[in-house]
């Protein structure tokens, strides 16, 4: 189990990248409304759709330590 | 502590319910029997909401028009001039994932057990267990969709650009990227599946977690994000990104 554990919690690294990620989208995001308040809507969209395509390496991340700790 | 791997392991893992029929046993996942109920939800509704359509919108109509209309324009924006071939499709898939997601906040499904207790009908006690969750937690349901949708990708390309001008568009703009332009055919739909597959096993499984250490108040707060903003929010990128993978195809 250790060597899995430690590979497991290896593989949630992935979860590190997402989060800056996400932050990063989240901050020019807010940048932009300050700028242009009007096209809050569809920044928002933008922004929604960005952050969830950076979502994706956390999952992937995610899935990857769940299948090793789980599937024997 | 103990329990909460088991509890993760039960959530991953697909029941199968027997169904007896002329003398056969027949073993059927729950996800496909989430699916038949979803797809009898949609028709029912879709027969519902159409009936006696007016030029002027009255009612019901207008939620129709809205959804139809946000799924033309979605179509549109992404994929251009061809819209009007590929809107029933991706409406299609986004209707069903956006109700496949969200279904696991109907997940109020008595066991056979507790009909039992209630009505004392020796009937019920034989209806096995069966939960209410999404069936894209299951990883080969949501390949089975990535996979749907390459092909999408691939027909269209052929249909728009007829054969030559697909079998063309492999080597542009380069031929050096042939093997990438091939490569891409296997590795978009593996990030399509684990994408929705991910998302969803993810909140199954915190939700799942809650109910069983906290199961006031907070799971229902918790469920608004967890269920129905990250189910509909993941649906709408699974559609969007096949509907861009389809203008790029038939460019």
């Amino acid at each position: 189990m250790g060597n899995v554990a430690f590979a497991a919690s290896l593989a949630l690294l992935a979860c590190v990248t997402a989060g800056i990620g996400i932050s990063y989208a989240t901050a020019k995001a807010v940048e932009a409304v300050a700028r242009q308040p009007e096209a809050s809507s569809k920044i928002q969209t933008v922004m929604l759709l960005g952050a969830a395509l950076a979502e994706a390496t956390a999952i992937y991340g995610f899935v990857i330590a769940l299948l090793m700790i789980l599937v024997k | 502590m103990e329990g909460f791997g088991e509890k993760i392991t039960e959530v991953m893992t697909s029941k199968k319910i027997d169904f007896h029929l002329f003398g056969y046993t027949i073993p059927i996942s729950d996800a496909v029997i989430t699916m038949w109920i979803i797809m009898g939800a949609l028709i029912i509704l879709s027969l519902l909401f159409t009936r006696k359509l007016k030029t002027i919108p009255k009612g019901k109509q207008n939620v129709v028009e809205t959804i139809i209309e946000f799924i033309n324009k979605l179509t549109e924006s992404s994929v251009g001039h061809h819209w009007r071939i590929f809107a029933p499709y991706i409406g299609t898939v986004l209707l069903f994932l956006v109700f496949a997601n969200t279904i696991s906040i109907f997940n109020i499904v008595p066991s056979g057990e507790q009909l039992y207790n209630l009505t004392h009908i020796k009937m019920l006690k034989k209806i096995p267990d069966f939960n209410l969750l999404p069936p894209t937690k299951n990883a080969s349901v949501a390949m089975g969709f990535a996979v749907m949708s390459m092909v999408a990708v691939m027909i269209s390309g052929i249909r728009v650009n007829r054969c030559k001008g697909w079998l063309k568009s492999f080597l542009k703009p380069v031929p050096v990227l042939l093997p990438f332009k091939i490569l891409d055919y296997f590795i978009r739909p593996l990030s399509l599946c684990f994408r929705q597959y991910g998302n969803v096993l993810g909140a199954v499984i915190i939700m799942e977690l809650l109910y069983s250490s906290l199961p006031a108040f907070l799971p229902g707060l918790v469920s608004i994000y967890f269920d129905i903003f990250d189910g509909i929010l993941q649906a709408y990128v699974f559609v969007f990104l096949t509907s861009l993978y389809i203008a790029e195809a038939i460019e």
